[in-house]
């Protein structure tokens, strides 16, 4: 990564890697490293790092391709437009589909983008494309959203996961991952288990056993570590470093933690328990967390479809954004909600609709956002973008932007510098608070 | 770089071996003396007291590590350890490269390297590589096996899976085969002329693309070109162009004009059209002209061939010595100079004239002094820059060799018998049962990090603790159980896990630690336990 100081400032040659991740000098042992965070707290503009860390993601992800037609880009009387209506919000000028009720009513809270042109209409690439932000490239692994958020905001010392993702549906079922970023900030992704694998403690083995092994452990890695100035090695002492802290917060997955009004609260489908899961784990620091709502790919029966899916969406996300803000965490919180593409203007002889990347919506909710704001605008019959077309790269620096993480910062993989958004993508400020 | 130093580099980079030769260390200097004489003359320049040589028990780990893929057992560690014989080393090395052991191992190194750690290639490709292996079947030959191909060949069966199973997507088998087998990644200059390497044009990109074009797979799985078809592409002015069939040396093709009528014409792309749609298809129609055959007999043409050489006398002294002499592996350019411009020369030069025997390359690399330097840095200055190899880099160990290392260091140190008649079906049986847990493993690229998700599959997966930390007679906890005293057992436990006798400190630690446990075999596996975690077992050092 290129130089980039903390608050521009000459003063303060400390870089982000040096202070974030394993430590530019290779070698600096897990202690000298937990040591340089703590030099590092005592430095005022330093701290004010530490404050955007804390800053975090859910993403709310309709795997399948959800309909911007039955959500937030209604055509009501358009030959496109389907049987439902659309329906006041609380920002006057703007109307939504009647499936989502309930956010209706929260816009205050959301933008819309009406305007994704991305071009990819096909669940794959789709998928790769949004979950990355650039086409795929044959020479290059890129990381995707969740593993740059852990990257730029989470802690080294993290006693938490960075990037928790809940796929628990089969559709469009995708891991993602690091990339060239390394397996530190991979996915902690949960399938058919809510309990992250091998955080448990074995019974056979007594929670001091636990401990005084890795202590163990630790001392004589000592004094293998101790002559090698060797990023790679650092890294292994951190990774075991982190497990006691990961596995105590084995509870934080745990909805039985709640009590039944909150549960009751979110509601009792997977995908809004899942909601609050992701709830608890950013208010305990887990800087990203995905939750992925599947099923949205209607080729047929699409009104069926979206009646009872949209349903599901419109309570779990309005309950999220309502308690986000009661525990005063929608501030620091970007809640994103997206899918690999929109579906077709034109209406299928199953019922149903296509897939269709030239003319979509998605929302940006909490941190950084400027709530009610609808940016961009489909023609009459929602075949194309007629205002702020935007690309993949577009919404990518747009999250960046309202995260406060400099969307024109750079890595490097080799020689080659790769900045954090395609080439030629700026964020939309229109909508930025 | 200033332009005096680019031109003496670019004389250096592209012109013909002749002219330097003559400034080049004699030929006939071993492999491994003109390693350490230029290893050497850069840390005499910088005024740089290398690290000592690693001592015995750490040699023979590394060693063996590199060459046959694993940890030693105990009885490899001490027979080497243990003995005087003066040529002890040299014995060792040729020892393990006729080994079973060493014919598996390269090929693992040889897929990753070529697969890109993809799984998803046929078996057949697996088979080819440990047969090309076992062979030792020079690098150029496997080049022209893997490019052209030929499925009725024995030898080179499996081979095109490298063209085919990258013949659906142009970019990656453009990109993939320039890095892979040239050291240059020319993907920057698909959409511009490359903005940070003057030698790479946006021609040399879709000139290589020109080679792979015609390229497609038949119905039935094979591999077959086209008879005709251009690689057309806008440069960043809107011109359109076609692409001239280019190396990247800038030599290029012309393609003989061969009058075809509208009909066969026709003709022939109903042939393709059958070829890909049909899987009764007979075999498929040979063009008279083949651009990938072209591509392999440019690249191998002398004065062309030191871009092939240094590519993979690179690739290949970054295996052994965890950097490239060129770093990274696919920036070879006149903008990114290797560290020991002569020693790449000089390695180059000696693999052309040997027939791109790798095997010997590989002797020759591992029998240097610098392979056999320590690495640890008890200097009290800051550690050297890795460019200047002054110290032993440490190097993550593949998932494959992780996971048979544990195996291994796990298991009874009498579970395992290289020295006997079995091995190899042994080796064998050793390879496949290890696979499952090695894939769940990250493959180490670049900057690698162990993640958490590894320390808590140690510290918390049933599977590692029923099976790697049984106490079973055949297993390291079940041996160290039955014997009589705590030195013996901690003795038993360092040699098996981590090729060495323990320090007194260590012992003392592991003492201090059992005295504490109530029940004594599970405090044994907690024991072991912390030793096969250990860094110094996840790192080839």
């Amino acid at each position: 990564m290129v130089n980039t100081r903390f608050c521009g400032s000459p003063d303060h040659g400390v870089t982000r890697r040096s202070f974030l991740s394993v430590p530019a000098i290779a070698g600096v042992s897990a202690f000298a490293a937990n040591m340089r965070i703590m030099d590092a707290l005592k430095n005022p503009c330093l701290a004010g790092e530490l404050k955007r860390q804390q800053k975090s993601v859910i993403l709310l992800w309709l795997g399948g391709g959800a309909s911007q037609f039955e959500t937030w880009d209604p055509k009501p009387g358009r030959p496109t437009g389907g049987p439902f209506r659309s329906i006041a919000t609380d920002i006057p000028s703007v109307q939504i589909s009647e499936l989502m009720p309930k956010m209706a009513q929260r816009l205050k809270t959301t933008a819309i983008i009406r305007s994704l042109n991305t071009r990819n209409a096909d669940h794959g690439g789709g998928t790769s494309l949004m979950e990355t932000g650039r086409a795929v490239e044959a020479a290059i692994d890129y990381p995707d959203l969740g593993a740059l958020i852990a990257r730029e905001l989470g802690r080294a010392d993290s006693q938490v996961p960075d990037y928790v993702s809940m796929y628990s549906e089969t559709e469009g079922r995708h891991k993602g991952g690091a990339g060239f970023l390394g397996a530190r900030y991979a996915p902690t992704f949960l399938t058919e288990s809510m309990i992250p694998p091998n955080i448990r403690r074995q019974e056979s083995l007594a929670d001091v056993d636990h401990q005084e092994r890795a202590d163990l452990q630790k001392l004589l890695a000592k004094r293998f570590s101790d002559k090698r100035y060797n990023a790679s090695v650092a890294s292994h002492g951190m990774a075991y470093e982190r497990v006691r802290g990961i596995m105590a917060s084995e509870k934080l997955f745990d909805i039985n933690q709640e009590p039944q009004t909150a549960r009751d609260f979110y509601g009792p489908t997977q995908f809004q328990e899942q909601c609050l899961i992701a709830r608890r784990l950013v208010e305990a620091g887990v800087p990203f967390v995905k939750v992925a709502r599947a099923w949205w790919d209607s080729h047929g029966q699409n009104f069926e479809t979206h009646l009872e899916l949209c349903a599901d969406l419109d309570q779990g996300m309005s309950a999220l954004l309502d308690d986000l803000k009661q525990r005063g965490l929608l501030d620091s919180t970007l809640v994103i909600t997206l899918a690999e593409f929109g579906r077709t203007p034109n209406i299928n002889a199953s019922l149903g609709r296509d897939h269709f990347a030239s003319a979509w919506s998605c929302t940006l909710s909490g941190c950084g956002v400027k709530g009610g704001a609808v940016y961009g605008k489909t023609d009459p019959d929602g075949h194309k973008v007629e205002e702020g077309e935007m690309k993949s790269g577009d919404l990518f620096a747009t999250i960046f932007a309202a995260l406060g993480i400099d969307y024109k910062k750079e890595y490097h993989v080799g020689a080659r510098p790769i900045p954090i958004v395609d080439f030629g993508c700026k964020p939309v400020t229109e909508i930025l608070a | 770089m200033n332009l005096a130093r680019r031109l003496s580099f670019l004389s250096l980079f592209l012109l013909s071996g002749n002219l330097i030769a003559a400034e080049l260390v004699a030929p006939d200097f071993s492999i491994e003396k003109a390693i350490d004489h230029y290893i050497q003359a850069r840390l005499t320049e910088r005024q740089v007291q290398p690290a000592p040589a690693a001592d015995d028990c750490t040699l023979v780990r590394r060693t063996s590590l590199d060459l046959q893929g694993r940890i030693p057992t105990v009885t490899e560690t001490k027979q080497f350890v243990d003995s005087t014989d003066a040529d002890k080393r040299v014995k060792l090395v040729d020892a393990m490269l006729a080994s079973p052991d060493f014919a598996y191992h390269f090929r693992n190194q040889l897929d990753t390297l070529l697969m890109l750690g993809q799984n998803g290639a046929p078996g057949e490709w697996r088979e080819y590589l440990l047969k090309s292996a076992r062979q030792n079947r020079p690098w150029n030959l496997m080049f022209r096996d893997m490019l052209i191909g030929n499925e009725d060949d024995p030898e080179a069966k499996g081979a095109t899976a490298f063209v085919r199973v990258r013949a659906k997507e142009l970019d990656e088998l453009t990109n993939d085969t320039s890095s892979i087998f040239f050291g240059v990644n020319v993907s920057c200059a698909k959409c511009h002329d490359h903005p940070l390497v003057e030698d790479w044009k946006q021609d040399h990109y879709f000139g290589m693309a020109s080679f792979f074009q015609r390229t497609y797979v038949t119905k039935k799985n094979g591999i077959a070109e086209k008879f005709s078809g251009e690689v057309k592409f806008k440069t960043t002015k809107g011109e359109d162009k076609i692409a001239k069939l280019m190396f990247l040396t800038g030599t290029t093709i012309e393609e003989p004009v061969i009058q075809v009528s509208a009909e066969e014409k026709k003709k022939q792309d109903e042939e393709v059209k059958k070829q890909t749609q049909d899987d009764k298809a007979g075999p498929p129609p040979i063009p008279p002209f083949s651009p990938r055959t072209k591509l392999v007999e440019v690249a191998l043409q002398s004065g062309n061939d030191q871009f092939f050489a240094r590519a993979i006398v690179n690739r290949i002294w970054a295996m052994y010595l965890g950097r490239g002499l060129v770093h990274p592996l696919d920036q070879m350019h006149s903008g990114n100079p290797a560290s020991h411009p002569e020693l790449l020369e000089w390695l180059s030069r000696d693999l052309i004239q040997h027939q791109f025997d790798l095997r010997r390359l590989v002797r020759g690399i591992v029998l240097s002094q610098t392979y056999a330097r320590s690495s640890e840095w008890n200097a009290s200055s800051e550690p050297p820059a890795a460019d200047i190899f002054a110290v032993a880099l440490v190097r993550p160990l593949s998932p494959r060799q992780y996971s048979m290392s544990l195996r291994i260091a796990s298991s009874s140190p009498e579970a395992y018998k290289p020295a006997t008649e079995d091995w190899q079906k042994r080796r064998d049986d050793l390879e496949r049962s290890c696979e499952g847990f090695a894939n769940q493993f990250e493959l180490p690229g670049e900057n690698f990090q162990v993640g958490v998700d590894e320390a808590l599959l140690f510290s918390n997966s049933p599977q590692f603790t029923d099976d790697y930390l049984r106490d079973s007679g055949d297993r390291l906890v079940g041996v160290i159980k039955a014997q009589p005293d705590r030195g013996a057992q901690i003795n038993t436990a360092y040699w098996s896990a981590l090729s060495r006798a323990p320090s007194a400190d260590e012992v003392a630690a592991c003492e201090q630690f059992m005295a504490k446990r109530t029940e004594p075999v599970a405090g044994l596996r907690q024991m072991v336990w912390a030793l096969l975690t250990s860094p110094e077992l996840r790192f080839n050092h």
